[in-house]
């Protein structure tokens, strides 16, 4: 019943590059996630302290002021209500975990948040994620973006042994 | 004549304007991203044990047409590409980045794209994921002096394919694309066969 209402992948993989075309077309740049991350964080930290603005890294982001007057932070908005009208439509709009079979909650959420540092340390060294870097970056040929693809595919498989218990009957 | 994509980067549009087309844009991708099955972690962990390939097939599709899509307008001479913005690459800290990404990834069953998605959804580990993040953002942030000399290593600027191997983005650039692409596809369901066999062997 519910498995009915997801899209074909290769439709919804001709959609998902259609809609990277029209950013490359009207924005000039692609479709991303992380950086509206990066930004958040930096504007939280200002807020928090203002001698944030000399950060090193995150300095940059605050140099014209709000850290969130950026098209990838509107882009990620937007993300969130395309997503939410599509799960509510389907009627795929209720609170749960994901895990496999008699997983401790405990424990899902405990890697669920490790694993979120990770991949945020992870797409500052990278200058993107699966959508900024790899998608972006090769749908514009990029070679960094499949260095970046592959590498994260193949650590991915590499480390599965150990999360196996995670996602058992999934 | 003049290029007509394009648009904000060729100065034809506003900042404001582009700001409005970005929020729908952005609706459009996370629609996509939710009917492709993306708003839960099930659907992304699975990839790595060759369970489910509904992931890896959406972005093969997926780079096959935008690419599709930016040689025709090429070639047409709608659109001017090295006006459109692609990371530059930098090969060790992509490689190094790309395999921490890949643990958090699996660890985690999620991406910073698809978070967002599963988070407004209701999944709870979304939102945790999400806190991860932010919180993960600041360790780079405070740390990044130690490692900025690295974290810059390997700089080739902006590097499409037809730069390493020859020839242009209409022949070299598209048809390794293409060639990496079905390659990536065919070593997925080749796996997924292997898989399948073997759990049915243990089932019997």
């Amino acid at each position: 019943m519910e498995k009915k209402s997801y899209w074909n992948p290769i439709f919804s993989g001709f959609l998902l590059g259609t809609v990277l075309f029209i950013a490359y077309a009207v924005a000039g740049q692609g479709i991303g996630a992380s950086g509206a991350f990066a930004r958040t964080t930096a504007q939280l930290s200002y807020l928090i302290d203002p001698n944030f603005a000399t950060n090193a890294y995150a300095g940059k982001y605050l140099r014209h002021g709000n850290a969130l007057g950026n098209w990838i932070v509107v882009e990620l908005i937007g993300t969130m209500i395309g997503g939410f009208i599509s799960a509510l439509f389907a009627g795929r709009v209720k609170q749960s975990t994901d895990k496999g079979d008699g997983y401790p909650i405990s424990k899902r959420l405990f890697f669920a948040f490790l694993g979120g540092i990770l991949v945020a340390f992870a797409t500052r060294l990278a200058r993107g994620c699966t959508s900024g870097q790899a998608l972006s970056g090769a749908g514009g040929f990029s070679v960094g973006a499949w260095i970046f693809m592959l590498s994260a595919f193949g650590a991915g498989m590499l480390f599965a042994p150990l999360f196996r218990k995670q996602w058992k009957g999934l | 004549m003049d290029w007509l994509f394009p648009l904000f980067t060729t100065g034809q549009i506003t900042s404001n304007l582009n700001l409005f087309i970005g929020l729908f844009i952005g609706i459009g991708f996370g629609f996509v991203l939710e009917k492709a099955g993306f708003g839960t972690s099930k659907h992304i962990a699975t990839v790595f044990y060759f369970r489910n390939l509904r992931v890896t097939q959406t972005m093969i599709a997926a780079i096959v047409t935008a690419t599709t899509w930016v040689v025709i307008f090429s070639y047409m001479g709608w659109m001017d590409f090295s006006k459109v913005f692609i990371p530059i690459t930098y090969v060790w800290p992509y490689l190094v980045g790309g395999i921490i990404f890949g643990a958090g990834m699996v660890m985690s069953g999620w991406c910073p794209g698809t978070s967002v998605v599963g988070m407004v959804t209701g999944k709870v580990d979304a939102v945790i994921f999400v806190v991860g993040m932010l919180v993960g953002m600041l360790v780079y942030f405070q740390t990044y002096p130690y490692f900025e000399n690295f974290a810059n290593s390997g700089n080739l600027g902006r590097y499409t394919i037809d730069k390493l191997v020859g020839g242009d983005m209409f022949t070299t650039s598209y048809l390794v694309t293409i060639i990496l692409a079905i390659g990536l596809g065919v070593f997925m369901h080749t796996m997924k066969r292997v898989v399948d066999k073997k759990r049915s062997l243990e089932n019997e």
